[in-house]
């Protein structure tokens, strides 16, 4: 009994090596600014993946829900992905993503609703509704891009 | 009367209007594809559609578009058809002065005179509404407009699009909707120090694009422009905003797919395509343009 116990705590301790800098050093803005951008980058790439198969592009109709977890888990949170103090240097997001943080969460929420209507389609497995659903989930990262990100293409 | 004075009345008591529906109908098109409203409105503060107000910072100063609603007073409402053919054509304000080149006369004189002839039929129709015109902002050795006369010397060439009987009809209508009507250019080109168009590098892209952003080079170059698109990539991205790697078009850019491009007839969107996908690629980096804020000091020892 002992033993199992001297084990559990053992184990235990090289989760807290891990935890403690993470805990104790609040992030590098530099850092969650390409954190973020890398975060965007993995949604394009699913919401790209995802619209090839949708569209009937390719054919990898089993991977669709991977992606589409991928894409909920990512979205789950996107105003967290913008903290305070990492609006400076090499970003694009605009200013209003601070100054106007109500409409800028709104629209968050807006996505992640999207996305959740999205992996219900997927589920329901109505090919129109998949289409259309789709569509919304780009509606809400473009209606995003429009009002809080620096124009670029 | 005689029997067949009597049907050719008829038919033209019966066609007319809705031969003036379908100019106008022709006109509503023609106007979106131009994105009259997207500048005329000021969308950000909720200003009324077409009444104008919407601020246009660019490196000359900061522009104000006017008030294009058939108010007498403070829009187009005394105007004529011929005033605002030579607005077009020749950007000359009826009182006979010249507008500043914020107003893209440089490509709406490409327009044909039946198209020029439907967005005035289009917009004669719109309501009314009274709201003054803001002055531009503008510093002091812009502020008269008598140099423009030597600008447009050096820089415009009136005239409608004339069509390449060499290239098909998809691209000629094509290079129509890009030069004439959707204006691409005035985004997408580099302009000189005096804001004219740098001619052999069209549509390479501008990093000192209008309200501070940097305007992406469209052109068919691997490497700096969009030459590893396909044309159905490109025609997916006019209307939905989406590029091949998943990410959308945001800003300015995302005002023009949703008010203009996406609103075209997906023939429009694939002639505009076969038309960008056939021009001459160029290498040119663009320069994006981020935050200029300085980083916020942390404190010693945290």
């Amino acid at each position: 009994m002992k033993a199992v116990k001297t084990r559990c705590l053992l184990s235990i301790i090289p989760v807290i090596t891990i935890l403690v800098p993470l805990v104790l050093h609040a992030a590098e803005p530099e850092e969650i600014i390409k954190y973020r951008q890398n975060t965007m980058k993995a949604i394009g790439g699913h919401t790209a993946a995802a619209g090839a198969i949708v569209q009937g592009k390719v054919d990898y109709k089993n991977q669709l829900a991977d992606h589409v977890r991928a894409l909920q888990a990512l979205t789950a949170d996107i105003p967290g992905l913008f903290p305070k103090d990492s609006d400076f240097g090499d970003t694009k997001a605009k200013d209003e993503v601070w100054s106007n943080r109500a409409e800028f969460e709104k629209r968050a929420k807006s996505a992640k609703t999207n996305v959740a209507a999205f992996a219900k389609a997927v589920q329901g497995g109505n090919p129109q509704t998949i289409v259309a659903s789709f569509k919304e989930v780009g509606e809400s990262c473009k209606a995003c891009h429009k009002d809080f990100r620096k124009k670029d293409d | 009367m005689s029997g067949r004075a009597a049907v050719l009345l008829w038919l033209v008591i019966a066609a007319s209007p809705v031969l003036a529906d379908d100019v106008r109908q022709h006109g509503e098109y023609l106007f979106r594809a131009a994105g009259c409203a997207t500048c005329h409105t000021d969308e950000k503060n909720h200003g009324v559609p077409l009444a104008g107000g919407r601020a246009l910072k660019t490196s000359f100063g900061t522009f104000y578009t006017p008030n294009i609603t058939p108010d007498p007073d403070t829009g187009i409402g005394r105007w004529s058809e011929a005033d605002f053919i030579r607005a077009l054509r020749e950007g000359i304000s009826p009182a006979g002065e010249h507008y500043y080149p914020a107003f893209p006369y440089t490509s709406y004189t490409r327009l044909t005179d039946t198209d020029q002839h439907a967005i005035w039929v289009y917009l004669s129709s719109r309501k009314p509404v009274q709201q003054a015109n803001k002055p531009h902002e503008l510093p002091w050795y812009l502020r008269s407009r008598a140099s423009l006369g030597i600008w447009k010397k050096m820089f415009l060439s009136t005239g409608a699009f004339q069509s390449q009987p060499d290239r098909s009809a998809a691209w000629n209508r094509g290079a129509y909707l890009v030069n004439a009507v959707a204006h691409c250019c005035e985004c997408h080109t580099p302009r000189n120090f005096l804001g004219g168009f740098k001619e052999s590098r069209q549509f390479a892209g501008n990093s000192e694009g209008v309200e501070g952003t940097a305007v992406s080079n469209i052109t068919p170059d691997k490497k700096t422009g969009i030459g590893k698109w396909s044309e159905t990539d490109l025609v997916e991205y006019l209307e939905t905003g989406a590029t091949p790697d998943g990410d959308y078009a945001g800003d300015i850019m995302a005002e023009v797919i949703d008010n203009s491009l996406a609103q075209l007839t997906k023939e429009d969107r694939r002639a505009i395509a076969a038309y960008v996908m056939s021009l001459p690629p160029l290498e040119n980096t663009i320069h994006k343009r981020t935050n200029k804020k300085p980083k916020p000091k942390k404190e010693e020892y945290e």
